[in-house]
């Protein structure tokens, strides 16, 4: 049994150790929010934030995140109540076919966790992992500014969801 | 699936036998559905797909309900380009109703949400917004028209009385919702010829506003198809052939039926599937199959290492220099006109097979509950994938039900159906409901490629150095034949045997080998400038290697070849590449204008950063027209492209965020295959495999990019492909412009 912090909520998972983060996440617990892209760590599709940090959940087995904090696009909002980057994501439409976004948006949310006045090269760098077939490139960074903008102004939220649970899709602010 | 080659194919037959019964109705869709249009308006009784009864439902695309629902349905898919949000505000603004308030579904296979431009419910050729702009208009404002009427009825007053707002009837300021009418509208004859709104009223179109699907796909929710589950659904994992079209020959499997979570292996027409409770397991058991196969032999034969002393491309420069060809096109003396011509300039390219990689790899979700058959996909032709479906399940067509959702991509790629046919087969074999997914290797060695293309031209220039004949022969595989190999199984009449199904599927290719050329396979090499005399040759070379759309499908290498041709031909006269192109376009106004603008916009022939340069490119694609100058720089043979000015002219632009986003979408993905993108084949089995040795162009790769949207009065024309075919020849004009070296083959190899 391995346990973990998913969105704020201490799951229990009886999966093999081996079992990749993504697809206990996908296919155990039915987040869907996370995707899968090529399974080696190359796209960032699969992307989540482990203590903070993006991470390829395709390649991480359940038993390195053992006792740890793991966030998924769920955990940072829903259409609803968008953080301060869903926000400016949908204002500048961002997403085209959308199946790289929820990665996209998890290695810009710990880029801005740190940085929120993020040069046009540390945004290149925080985000070369992260794959968009459709080429959202230039409006990820226009968002990008746009959020890292109005964090600065002091009334951000890069996660409105504080506790998600996973197993009846509850969500507490 | 078989396998087409050019000579001495062998015909495979389909391991699996399904029965046709419903041969019948399959011959009358496939017959009415190549004349048969979508209905502008369609009377309110219509039997339709989605039949609300307490609804105003003048076809199957539109309902308002009683209980104050306006519901669209999406009959194109959505995969990136825009047409959830696009076709939606094109109702909403004559509907009167903010496109918000409108909840858009994504269409089921049905004959009522055919593509009237194909006759098929297929969604490519960027033709959705220009194909729907008039009916979805001359739609919703009939609709908002009965409304009205039936408001008038109701409240006692007359028609001109009656104003609308935001779904609203609007009566002295009192709103009352469109819903309240529905009923009363219903029971009154459809109108037919409700006037549209000018131009200057438009308060939806043309207008900038977020994407309709923003909110969804920005916070995980948006449902692909590989995110459908239910109680009850395993997951498949699949082994095909290394080489396309190989067969099982004998199979081990008693080492994986022991693996964990493993439920079931099955064969099926292809190959061998392992059917697990979760994905992971039944894709690592799949490395404990033993296989021996049965080789396709032509393209088992196949080499295109490009390290290869005859560069990998022997097959099709043979090709290009036999005398062999059919004529595409001709005007004047064609190529007759060249024995006259003051001077000929001559110049071969390449272009090289092209995996589509979208990000979704490809899945499909099957259920057989006896003989009735759910399938869950996000397809570019669910009625193909229907079909598809009903031929591998062995079940009638009209028990097949296709759930459509959000496509992680498309570009041509999801036009084909075969991951449906397997899903369907293993749904079949196994009796389980199973949802199948490719992983990134399957999806990147097992594509319906871009073509591969070499193109040879001949120009002749007069005395004055104008262009007197234009002339080009192209070699490489026809993609025709590879589509009806893909569709004819589901259209054929099931009293055929199997092996004439096979027989016949094969006929399109013998067709295509030696009478006619595929219109995608010239497309773009010669219409765009102006000469007295032109001509343009196909020749088929194929070595067997599936070939599909890709996006802007002959174009995305045509653009390449003819622009960089162009180049060429300005700078051995010394003219200025702008200035030569114009003087060329006096024919083609449009794609002269975007030009002008873009030189403008760049501030071409202006001096630029020290070390950087400048390359052009002008393309006309799928009604649109689009020039692009790039700026780039390369230094120790590294090169950097800072900025590209994008200027096109697509008619209406109905939101011009998102054709901006097409363009700069385009331009990304075309410079991904200009800069990385190559499948090469080792006796023929694809050597790529993911993206460490297929690379996706990546953000700190991406440059600017400025889009300046032509201000226009005329109907929308495409922009999902557009911008792609320019954008190759604008960087290796550049650089050309930077270093003197041409580069004629793709993708870009500086240090060669």
């Amino acid at each position: 049994m391995i346990s973990f912090e998913l969105n704020g909520k201490t799951v229990q998972l009886d999966a093999a150790p081996d079992t990749p983060l993504l697809w206990a996440v996908r296919d155990h617990l039915k987040l869907k929010g996370s995707k899968f892209g090529c399974g080696m760590g190359l796209c960032g599709a699969c992307s989540m934030l482990l203590d903070g940090e993006s991470t390829r959940s395709c390649i991480l087995p359940i038993s390195a995140v053992q006792g740890r904090k793991i966030t998924t696009i769920e955990g940072l909002g829903n259409p609803n109540m968008l953080s301060t980057l869903q926000s400016a994501w949908v204002e500048a439409s961002v997403p085209q076919c959308g199946y790289c976004q929820s990665g996209q948006l998890i290695s810009a949310t710990a880029l801005l966790s740190k940085n929120n006045n993020p040069s046009d090269k540390e945004i290149d760098n925080a985000m070369s992992g992260n794959i968009c077939r459709c080429g959202t490139y230039p409006n990820i960074k226009k968002a990008i500014k746009q959020a890292a903008t109005d964090m600065q102004k002091g009334n951000g939220r890069l996660q409105m969801v504080s506790h998600f649970d996973p197993l009846t899709q509850k969500e507490e602010v | 699936m078989t396998t087409p080659t050019t000579k001495n194919f062998t015909l495979h037959s389909k391991t699996i036998r399904a029965s046709r019964r419903n041969f019948i109705k399959g011959l009358s869709l496939a017959g009415a559905g190549l004349i048969v249009g979508l209905p502008i308006t369609a009377c309110a009784n219509a039997a339709t797909a989605n039949k609300n009864p307490s609804a105003l439902q003048p076809n199957a695309l539109l309902q308002i309900t009683s209980d104050n629902n306006i519901n669209f349905y999406l009959p194109r898919s959505e995969m990136g380009q825009g047409t959830y949000t696009g076709l939606t505000t094109i109702v909403a603004e004559e509907l009167d109703v903010h496109p918000n308030n409108i909840n858009v579904i994504h269409a089921p296979a049905h004959d009522d949400f055919t593509n009237p431009d194909y006759g098929l419910q297929v969604t490519g050729g960027s033709n959705s917004i220009r194909t729907h702009f008039l009916p979805l208009r001359h739609l919703a404002a009939n609709a908002r028209l009965v409304i009205r009427q039936a408001a008038a009825q109701q409240l006692k007053l007359t028609l001109a009385d009656i104003q609308t707002d935001n779904g609203h009837i609007v009566i002295n300021g009192k709103t009352l919702p469109y819903g309240d009418f529905s009923d009363d509208a219903n029971t009154l004859p459809f109108p037919e010829n409700a006037p549209l709104k000018d131009k200057s009223q438009f308060k939806y179109l043309g207008k900038n506003a977020p994407r309709l699907d923003g909110a969804s796909k920005s916070t995980g929710t948006a449902k692909f198809g590989i995110d459908v589950d239910f109680e009850g659904l395993y997951r498949a994992a699949l082994k095909r052939c290394p080489v396309y079209g190989g067969t099982v020959k004998t199979f081990d499997s008693s080492a994986v039926k022991a693996m964990p979570g493993v439920t079931s292996v099955v064969e099926i027409h292809n190959g061998i599937a392992v059917i697990a409770e979760h994905y992971y397991q039944a894709k690592n058991a799949l490395a404990k199959l033993n296989i021996e196969w049965d080789l396709p032999e032509t393209l088992a034969a196949f080499s295109s290492d490009s390290s290869d002393s005859d560069n990998g491309k022997g097959l099709f420069k043979t090709a290009l220099d036999s005398d062999e060809s059919s004529n595409a096109f001709e005007q004047g003396d064609g190529l007759e006109a060249l024995n006259n011509a003051d001077k000929v300039i001559t110049a071969e390219y390449w272009a090289p097979y092209l995996a589509h990689a979208t990000m979704e790899p490809m899945n499909c979700t099957a259920k057989l509950t006896g003989d009735q058959l759910d399938i869950w996909v996000g397809s570019q032709s669910p009625d193909l994938a229907k079909l598809t479906a009903a031929y591998y399940a062995d079940v009638p067509k009209d028990n097949v039900t296709v759930n459509s959702t959000f496509l992680g991509g498309g570009f041509g790629r999801r036009a084909s159906n075969d991951f449906v046919a397997e899903a369907a087969a293993i749904a079949k074999a196994s009796g389980l409901a199973i949802q199948l997914i490719w992983s990134r290797e399957d999806d990147m060695q097992n594509d319906f490629y871009r073509p591969a293309a070499m193109a040879k031209f001949n120009i002749g220039l007069n005395k004055d150095g104008l262009i007197d004949s234009w002339t080009v022969k192209r070699a490489g595989p026809q993609m025709m034949p590879y589509v009806l190999d893909n569709i004819v199984d589901g259209f054929m009449p099931s009293f055929l045997p199997n092996g004439m199904v096979d027989w016949l599927s094969k006929m399109g290719y013998s067709l295509y080998d030696s009478l006619l050329v595929d219109h995608s396979s010239v497309e773009g090499l010669y219409e765009d400038y102006d000469a007295p005399h032109k001509s343009s040759d196909h020749v088929t070379a194929d070595p067997g290697l599936p070939v599909g759309a890709w996006r802007s499908v002959g174009h995305s290498f045509s653009g390449f070849f003819k622009e960089s041709m162009m180049d060429e031909i300005a700078a051995q006269l010394k003219q200025d590449a702008v200035e030569f192109r114009l003087k060329h376009l006096t024919n083609n106004p449009k794609l002269a204008n975007t030009l002008k603008v873009a030189a403008e916009k760049a501030g071409w022939n202006k001096p630029l950063p020290k070390g950087h340069y400048h390359g052009v490119a002008s393309h006309a694609s799928f009604s649109s027209f689009v020039s692009q100058i790039a700026e780039v720089s390369v230094e120790n043979n590294q090169l950097k492209i800072h900025k590209v000015v994008c200027v096109v002219d697509c008619g209406l632009a109905v939101n011009p965020d998102i054709v901006k986003a097409q363009m700069e979408s385009g331009i990304i993905y075309g410079l991904s295959a200009a800069l990385h993108g190559e499948i090469i084949l080792k006796e023929g089995v694809v050597q790529q495999s993911n993206f460490h040795d297929y690379p996706a162009l990546r953000i700190h790769e991406s440059p600017d990019i400025e889009v300046v949207i032509i201000d226009s009065d005329d109907a929308p024309t495409g922009v999902g492909e557009p911008g792609l075919p320019p954008i190759a020849a604008a960087v290796a004009n550049g650089i050309f412009a930077a270093t003197g070296k041409r580069l004629r083959n793709l993708p870009f190899k500086l240090d060669s």
